[in-house]
């Protein structure tokens, strides 16, 4: 077993004038090589910030805390960060709106060119070579390398981004969101896509998402992400079928699925501010199942192998 | 304006529309018609509950157009209780139209910033020539969208993406149409406050019996705000009829690939 990512309490915040706000709030986290991972939850939960953490395009102004290794390298120890070698050669970050993640003055070849140009120092012949190659692989021909951006739909252009991430052919794929912004029709078939060349060239995976139905079909883990913690991780079935954090269980109930009609709840409230020093369960206010020790800081609970959730009530369970 | 209260509150026969376009600095000389929607009859009728469905640059946005009194068809009639809006004078049109209540898609963009709610809300009602108590009919809409109170003092920027959905869709509302059209209402919004609103626009259909139009690109949300679903591919209507229908027999190549797309969910049930 490799590990290819692993994290021991890494913290991430951003500097503002006078304060740090702390996004990411003392993550643990191993992934294996070759399997996927999905980080779930709420906007402002602290998902992105990780994916860029893992990803090295955290801005200037972040400050980091902990520790986060992929494979044998040390990219965050405390404040100190070093990404080099490792941004576009080892990790690859696929974005999150496909429509404003590429430059519209420039041709899908030049995009091509560009990355590999800066990464790997090669010229345009070659890199016209690995295009096609790697633009072959999310089933677009090479007549799109001479196109513009905005000549291509949606979903086309989420196939350039994931194309553009698999040509610098590094060992880590980093999705964000890539669901978010394209049609219901399409998300299965880029999930779908994603997960096969997965499989098909073993990357490890992290994609986040906050639509649990969609992403959970070619996931091997899933950690539940909620105000900068982790609250539950697990394998897929774990989490799906016998979820031990009540957040993990409302996410589960929220989100339709087409044909079967159950009523739909939803997750009363909002997450809390990242700003605000939380004491005790970060989910307290929302939850329906607290009860008194809940106002005290939960420890982490294994329920099974490799499944651990944050709850005080995680062992009993009320809400299965 | 007397109206014919009939069957149908909004008909469309035949409608051929699109756009007038011409290549850069040429606009004057090649002006082409670039046709989106083809020979559309769709009819809604009173309190019926109807999604509009289809993929980006379908055509779903120009059906909205045509039907909010936007953009002209080229040729075809747009019916409102009888009357064919784009034959009317232009102020017999505005008196029709407001019986159209309309919400558009992103509650992040859609909210003038620099307003108050009150003064949001205030605008249609003015607009509408509205003669009673302002106050009192914001207090009860507000109330009917499941608001608290104190929201008309506050600014956009201070409410949450569900709330500014709330009040969009309390703005179409308050000059009371008979039709209610939302455009994309839960794209914009988190999964978890989705079904907030979803939630909402039922309470309001019950409580109404308001005839709602949503157009939506996710079945998982038609079959929630609607009992007839009308699939649109290509400018044209391909399919129509309730969601279970068009799951279990798709007719159209577009819904059968759209359906073999699915994954197989048996599991998460």
């Amino acid at each position: 077993m490799v590990l290819a990512i692993k994290a021991e309490n890494l913290k991430v915040g951003f500097l503002l004038e006078e304060e740090v706000l702390w996004a990411v709030k003392g993550v643990d986290l191993a992934v294996e090589e070759g399997t996927t991972l999905c980080i779930i939850g709420e906007s402002g939960c602290g998902k992105s910030t990780l994916a860029s953490a893992i990803a090295g395009t955290l801005p200037p102004y972040a400050v980091t805390s902990g520790k986060l290794r992929i494979y044998d390298r040390v990219l965050i120890n405390g404040d100190v960060r070093n990404y080099n070698g490792v941004r576009g050669r080892i990790t690859a970050y696929i974005p999150q709106n496909p429509g404003t993640s590429l430059n519209p003055f420039m041709t899908i070849e030049d995009h091509f060119y560009y990355v590999l140009k800066s990464i790997f120092g090669i010229n345009r012949k070659d890199s016209r070579r690995i295009a096609i190659e790697a633009l072959s692989r999310v089933d677009l021909d090479s007549s799109i390398l001479e196109k513009y951006p905005h000549e291509l739909s949606g979903g086309m252009q989420q196939r350039v981004l994931i194309a553009l991430a698999l040509s610098t052919n590094a060992k880590i794929l980093i999705a964000d969101e890539p669901t978010s912004s394209i049609d219901a029709y399409l998300k299965f078939q880029v999930v779908k896509l994603i997960g096969k060349l997965q499989r098909e060239l073993n990357k490890t995976l992290i994609v986040i998402t906050h639509d649990l139905v969609t992403t959970s079909t070619i996931c091997d883990d899933i950690a539940i992400m909620y105000a900068g913690r982790i609250v539950e991780l697990g394998g897929r079935e774990d989490i799906v079928l016998n979820p031990r954090h009540p957040y993990t269980k409302m996410l589960l109930e929220v989100s339709p699925i087409p044909g079967i009609r159950k009523p739909l709840k939803h997750i009363s409230g909002e997450p809390p501010n990242l700003g605000v020093e939380i004491t005790g369960c970060p989910f307290y206010e929302r939850c329906p199942y607290r009860i008194e020790i809940c106002k005290q800081e939960p420890q982490i609970w294994e329920i099974g192998e490799q499944h651990t959730s944050s709850c005080w009530r995680a062992r009993e369970a009320p809400w299965l | 304006m007397a109206v014919n209260r009939g069957k149908y509150i909004i008909e469309l026969e035949n409608v051929i529309a699109g756009y007038i376009v011409a290549p850069p600095k040429l606009r004057s000389i090649f002006k082409t018609k670039q046709i989106v929607l083809r020979d559309i009859n769709f009819r809604v009728g009173t309190s019926e509950r109807v999604a509009i469905v289809g993929r980006s640059g379908s055509g779903k946005s120009t059906l909205l157009k045509v039907i909010l009194g936007i953009l002209k068809p080229f040729s075809g009639r747009v019916l409102i209780h009888g009357h064919d809006i784009y034959r009317l004078p232009w102020r017999r049109r505005v008196e029709l139209l407001r019986r159209i209540g309309y919400v558009p898609q992103d509650p992040f963009k859609s909210l003038n910033p620099v307003l108050k709610v009150k003064s949001i809300l205030k605008e249609p009602l003015e607009a509408c020539g509205f003669k009673g108590n302002v106050d009192e009919k914001i207090r009860l809409i507000v109330k009917l969208v499941g608001l608290p109170e104190n929201v008309v003092d506050m600014y956009p920027e201070e409410l949450s993406g569900g709330m500014r959905q709330r009040v969009l869709i309390a703005r179409a509302l308050i000059s009371e149409p008979e039709v209610l059209i939302l455009d994309e209402p839960t794209s914009a919004l988190d999964v978890s406050i989705q079904a907030q609103v979803v939630n909402l626009i039922n309470e309001i259909y019950e409580r109404l019996k308001l005839s709602i139009i949503t157009v939506t690109h996710d079945l998982a949300i038609a079959q929630y705000v609607a009992d007839r679903v009308v699939v649109i591919d290509n400018g044209r209507i391909v399919e129509e009829g309730s969601l279970a229908e068009i799951l279990n027999n798709p007719r159209s190549n577009f819904m059968k690939t759209v359906i073999s797309s699915y994954p197989k969910l048996h599991k998460l049930e």
